[in-house]
């Protein structure tokens, strides 16, 4: 039910695929994401069980004096969800949202770590 | 796009995104092909040029007018690690917007929110439209 409303509202925005990188460091996992346009407050992001999704919604502020002569962009909605790994420390994922980029970081949880293993000589 | 029609994946959710993808292959057709995307506009006072450059310092773009066009130029440096996908474009890119009407150079001004940028180009006193008075006689 509550679904059905929400998908009503943005039914009018078209849907866009954020460009996305995601790569792994030495700490864990950094996801960025092109979101161009996007205020803070137009940014979701939902972490469920295993699922992370992404909402954010982009709108050009409109001025009716102006006349349009080339359009490549217009408002949109971003979406995009990924699934986490088990290796994720769910409680310690950070979203920073900076001139249009998202980055998420996903930091390895400390069993995951890669570490040395001591050998005892018998 | 990997099809796994093994249990594991969630397949209903994978053909859902098959057909996203072709349904949106319509609309932003050029977005794929120049970078960045710019949006003109215009009314009696300026040229308005906004582009989707995210992640950029306004130091870091190079915009140059010449005489007819102006030139959007930056380099987008990579991230370093490990990828596993790579979609975001990356290094030197460059745009040409032709402006056919004269522009007061010394009044252009830039600015970049949240990834968009937008420049606007004031019109040079004599390409604006002006209303003549006829003295009648």
């Amino acid at each position: 039910m509550n679904k059905d409303v929400v998908k009503k509202e943005n039914r009018n925005l078209p849907r866009v695929r954020p460009y996305t990188d995601i790569l792994e460091k030495e700490d864990g996992f950094h996801i960025f994401m092109d979101l161009p346009g996007v205020e803070r407050e137009d940014l979701v992001i939902d972490l469920n069980d295993s699922e992370l999704e992404i909402r954010a919604k982009s709108i050009i502020p409109k001025n009716e004096a102006r006349k349009a002569i080339h359009l490549e962009f217009g408002d949109g909605e971003y979406v995009r969800a990924f699934t986490i790994s088990d290796t994720v420390d769910r409680e310690k994922i950070k979203a920073t949202l900076k001139s249009g980029i998202l980055e998420l970081f996903l930091p390895k949880a400390e069993k995951a770590m890669p570490r040395k293993i001591e050998i005892t000589g018998a | 796009m990997v099809i796994d029609f093994s249990s594991f994946h969630d397949l209903p959710r994978q053909m859902d995104a098959i057909f996203d993808e072709m349904w949106r292959s319509g609309e932003f057709g050029q977005r794929r092909m120049a970078y960045p995307p710019v949006n003109i506009t215009e009314d009696e006072q300026s040229i308005y040029v906004s582009a989707e450059i995210p992640g950029m310092k306004i130091e870091d773009i190079d915009l140059t007018l010449t005489e007819g066009s102006l030139v959007i130029k930056g380099k987008r440096v990579p991230e370093s690690g490990n990828y596993y996908r790579q979609e975001r474009p990356t290094g030197n890119f460059q745009r040409v917007v032709n402006v056919n009407v004269p522009v007061n150079a010394e009044a252009v001004t830039a600015s970049m929110k949240n990834g968009v940028l937008a420049v606007s180009l004031p019109k040079s006193e004599e390409s604006r439209p002006r209303k003549i008075s006829i003295a009648a006689q």
